[in-house]
């Protein structure tokens, strides 16, 4: 009888073995964004091939910009994951830029202390607005609206204030040669680029150097931290509560789930990771300017959609997110390659945005069995 | 899994630019330029500069394509002189709205050996000091200055100077030269109207019913003009201000034979946008360059020559 | 296969049947000037099941809330195994070994069997001076448990959305029993099922009786009450009406005696028996 019981079992845990492995691919949040970074490689391959979209210079301007995207979108993702929003991260871009350039260029801070007391500043920020929301139980989409305009009007106000312009240039002046420069726009891998160069797989300026120099940091940086966010998410005791909070906040804290602190913890990520872009593009271009990040918010979470997130929370992937800033970036540039006018871009982006929701969707319900 | 779709995409990535690099070859002629500028989308201004890009490509013989960065962000514009770059043109045109920021990317795209000539905003030196071959524009702060000037001569001590974009450097230049002609400090004259004409119209009226003692007004373009001409029509201080307004539009032109507007600053963007298309389709084809920058304004259009410019207001003007 | 359950709190010493779990003695509750429990009294032993029957507005979830630390009481006694006991918040509840397994509240549809099984009480794989969520362990006890109860498990990371409501709510009892709950309180657990899904979610409550659990199960169905019930505790406007053994009662008694007598009865006279 025993037997009979096992053999039954061997036969039903066959049988359903196919069916989970479908089931498990089409419950992988990130199934569509990486159906649709596929689909547009194989556009952009067909219509921009001959560019030099593909060529090393032009893969470094996608990657790039497909990299600072990722930065963000990965707090987004989290965030999104634990069931909110934050619209201040375009503000926190700018604000954070300011952070640095203003004492830098202005009273003499040392690089590396402003580059810190940036990151605690908008860490403190970031923990305000998930106090709020934790707090008055507000919607974060109003809390976060109101710190996108504190943020993006304190730094008009701060730079015309000491600065009596809107941008804060000279920063490199300050920064060259510092170790903070070298980390946030800093080129890795150089020597490997340049023995590309020699033996002709990448192209060679007529100066003799390579056409790409290096792997820009920021690129780094969006692995990094696509990575940690990734591990996090997926294999930690704190990824189960980020699920929780978002899935359902009364149910996890009926079972013990800091939801208020998990909250917290996760504006604040997003406030980070706005900061390390802040910073990144602080070293490189060596100006802070009011402008900076305006309507990346909107860039970071369009990426996170794309890549699975739900806008109600509780479900999601780092993963999906980084292949939803890769879509937005590849497309955001490779429309440019293609040389198709670009007055046409935002509709295009929208359409997919569209695509990417609805196919989420069905997806989901697919995975919930919901009707 | 995942893992083997992203072998696939490398695979694709690698397999794609060896498959189709041959087809690209070098062509004789219809040279492609990209013209790049720091205007976010919904700046009708550039309108101009389009046509002129479009009568350029149609005259000599070439493709032009214009980029900008939707939002206005000059970090986005950074990476799009890089991508222009990276398609190797025959030539970039491109505006240096933040000399600090597009340093990198123009003198990447220069280091490849792509000519490169800088319009509209930046000044002369900074086009210099970046290696490219000519600036086609019209400084700002001396233009700010000029208006200042003709201000000054009108009677004006107090003014507003109405900002839509007020995160761009030159835009604070016009205004600080505007100031520096009268011989004031800027201080809290110059207002950030925002883009969205509402706004503007009710920023506008605010300063002003607060601030009784503003003779002079300076508009920076036609997104903070229009709307000013609008509330002055409304409350029927027509002749109340001194009005400066830089660029041309159809309301401006009307505002300008009504006698609300004193002048408008003619930079004359067709010519920033067909001279650059036009020197370096020459410079590429015969290696002829202009040894000089083109300053292509102030001008100033007032009553007197208004009618010449009127029906052309938006569009080539 | 059985080493790794051998090993779970599962295991742990249960308290020998007819024991008394927890004992409340005239419980009050007020909200202000609101009376929500003026007096209730039962007792729970080990290895059975009280059944709280009540309309709506008896005081049931009052009741519950109270004895699952939701609530403080506002006077009376409370003891759990002997010992007076002052809840001030549901992790207390949970520490002394009541678990409450709310109707809607149980389960987080999106997330898997397993992350929903394990949530709150993660289990933990240290790597140098990081740690992370056992994964493999964690899948290999949800399925396991998930096969006790007998729900033919596809795969522990489906996502909870795709069990039936009975399912789920057997998940959410096994969850509360592997982490060695001695009470549990089920809140309506039979409220919103089918026919089928019902008698799988009695079968597994008295399943979970006979391991020596002490279960409250509160709903207004007294077919569903006198299935697996040992002990009915009838609620009405916040008092105990009193508590009967099985033996004490029959079903149409209890059913009388729960809608307050007449009122059923002419309703039963006006739908000719069908009720």
């Amino acid at each position: 009888m025993a037997d009979r019981e096992a053999v039954l079992t061997a036969i039903r845990d066959e049988r359903l073995k196919r069916q989970s492995t479908l089931r498990r691919l089409m419950a992988m949040p990130e199934l569509g964004a990486i159906a649709g970074a596929i689909l547009v490689f194989l556009f952009f391959g067909v219509t921009a091939g001959g560019t030099g979209m593909f060529a090393a210079d032009g893969v470094l301007n996608w990657v790039t910009v497909a990299g600072q995207l990722t930065i963000i979108a990965t707090g987004a993702a989290l965030l999104m994951i634990g069931g909110e929003f934050d619209l201040s991260v375009g503000s926190m871009i700018g604000f954070a830029g300011m952070m640095i350039a203003i004492p830098t260029v202005y009273f003499g801070v040392p690089i590396e202390l402003s580059v810190l007391f940036a990151f605690v500043g908008a860490l403190a920020i970031g923990f305000l607005n998930g106090l709020i929301v934790v707090r008055t139980r507000l919607p974060s989409f109003i809390v976060t609206l109101a710190s996108l305009y504190i943020l993006r009007g304190m730094t008009i106000a701060l730079s015309i204030l000491f600065a009596n312009r809107t941008i804060v240039s000279g920063v490199r002046n300050f920064a060259d040669g510092t170790w903070v420069q070298a980390l946030f726009a800093g080129k890795a891998f150089s020597g490997l680029f340049v023995w590309l160069a020699e033996t002709g797989v990448i192209a060679t300026l007529p100066n003799g150097d390579p056409a790409v120099k290096g792997i820009p940091a920021v690129v780094l940086w969006a692995a990094g931290l696509a990575l940690i966010g990734h591990v996090v998410l997926s294999r930690t005791r704190l990824g189960n509560w980020i699920f929780a909070s978002g899935g359902d906040a009364n149910a996890a804290r009926n079972v013990g789930v800091p939801v208020g602190r998990v909250k917290i913890g996760l504006f604040m990520t997003t406030a980070f990771c706005a900061t390390v872009y802040a910073t990144c593009q602080v070293m490189e271009f060596g100006s802070a300017a009011a402008d900076r990040g305006l309507l990346k918010e909107f860039e970071a979470i369009i990426a996170a959609v794309i890549g699975g997130c739900l806008l109600t929370g509780g479900y999601g992937s780092v993963v999906g997110a980084v292949f939803g800033a890769l879509i937005f970036g590849v497309v955001q540039m490779g429309i440019l390659f293609t040389g198709a006018p670009n007055d046409w871009f935002l509709v295009f982006l929208g359409l997919m945005l569209l695509t990417a929701v609805l196919f989420n969707n069905v997806v989901r319900r697919r995975v919930t069995g919901e009707r | 899994m995942l893992k083997s779709f992203v072998k696939l995409l490398s695979a694709a990535a690698v397999a794609v630019p060896v498959a189709l690099g041959a087809a690209s070859v070098a062509h004789a002629e219809g040279e492609r330029f990209v013209f790049v500028s720091h205007a976010p989308d919904t700046d009708s201004w550039w309108n101009v500069i389009k046509n002129a890009l479009k009568n350029a490509a149609a005259d000599t013989k070439t493709s032009v394509e214009y980029r900008n960065p939707a939002t206005g962000d000059i970090a986005d514009m950074a990476r799009i002189i890089e991508q222009a770059a990276a398609t190797n043109p025959a030539g970039i045109i491109t505006t240096i709205a933040d000399f600090d920021v597009l340093q990198s990317a123009i003198e990447g795209a220069i280091a490849k050996g792509i000519p490169v000539v800088t319009v509209n905003s930046g000044t002369a030196e900074e086009s210099k000091k970046l290696g490219a071959m000519m600036h086609i524009g019209q400084p700002e702060y001396d233009a700010g200055k000029g208006a200042g000037e003709r201000a000054k001569a009108a009677g004006v001590t107090k003014f507003l100077c109405v900002n839509h974009y007020i995160t761009n450097v030159a835009s604070v230049e016009r205004c600080r030269g505007y100031a520096d002609a009268l011989g004031v400090e800027l201080g809290d004259q110059m207002i950030d109207s925002t883009q969205d004409p509402t706004q503007v119209y009710n920023k506008v009226k605010a300063y002003l019913t607060t601030h009784p003692d503003t003779n002079g007004i300076l508009a920076l373009g036609p997104n903070s003009a229009e709307p000013t001409i609008k509330l002055l029509r409304d409350t029927g201080e027509t002749s109340k201000y001194n009005f400066i307004t830089f660029d041309l539009s159809a309301d401006i032109s009307a505002g300008i034979k009504d006698g609300i507007v004193n002048a408008a600053i003619d930079q004359q963007p067709y010519l920033q946008g067909y001279l650059p298309v036009v020197f370096l389709t020459q410079y590429v084809r015969y290696g002829v360059m202009p040894a000089n920058n083109v300053n292509t304004g102030p001008g100033f259009v007032t009553k007197d020559n208004i009618s010449l410019v009127e029906k052309l207001a938006g569009e080539y003007r | 296969m059985s080493a790794a359950i051998a090993s779970t709190p599962d295991a742990a010493v249960r308290p020998e049947p007819g024991r008394p779990l927890i004992e409340v003695r005239d419980l009050v509750k007020h909200f202000g000037p609101v009376v929500a429990l003026a007096g209730v009294s039962l007792t729970v032993r080990a290895g059975e099941v009280l059944c709280l029957l009540g309309d709506n507005g008896a005081g049931k979830s009052t009741l519950i809330k109270t004895l699952s630390g939701v609530h403080k009481p506002t006077s009376g006694d409370f003891l759990v195994e002997g010992r007076p006991v002052a809840f001030s918040t549901p992790r207390d509840a949970l520490d002394a070994g009541i678990a409450t397994v709310f109707q809607d509240l149980a389960m987080i549809p999106l997330m898997s069997i397993t992350r929903n099984f394990f949530m709150g009480r993660e289990p933990i794989r240290r790597v140098g001076p990081l740690s992370f969520m056992d994964m493999g362990f964690a899948d290999r006890v949800a399925r396991e448990e998930m096969k006790r109860i007998g729900i033919d498990i596809r795969d522990p990371r489906q996502a909870v959305g795709t069990l039936s409501g009975g399912e789920r709510q057997c998940v959410a009892i096994a969850r509360a029993v592997y982490f060695g709950a001695k009470v549990l309180i089920l809140d309506e657990p039979t409220s919103a099922l089918g026919v089928a899904q019902t008698s799988m979610v009695l079968k597994y409550v008295s399943q979970v009786r006979h391991r020596g659990l002490g279960v409250i199960f509160i709903t207004h169905n007294v077919r569903h009450a006198y299935a697996v019930g040992n002990a009915f505790t009838v609620l009405n406007r916040g008092k105990t009406l009193g508590t009967y053994r099985k033996s004490e009662i029959t079903i149409d008694a209890l059913q009388n005696l729960m809608a307050g007598d007449k009122e059923l009865q002419s309703l039963s006279d006006d739908l000719d028996g069908m009720v």
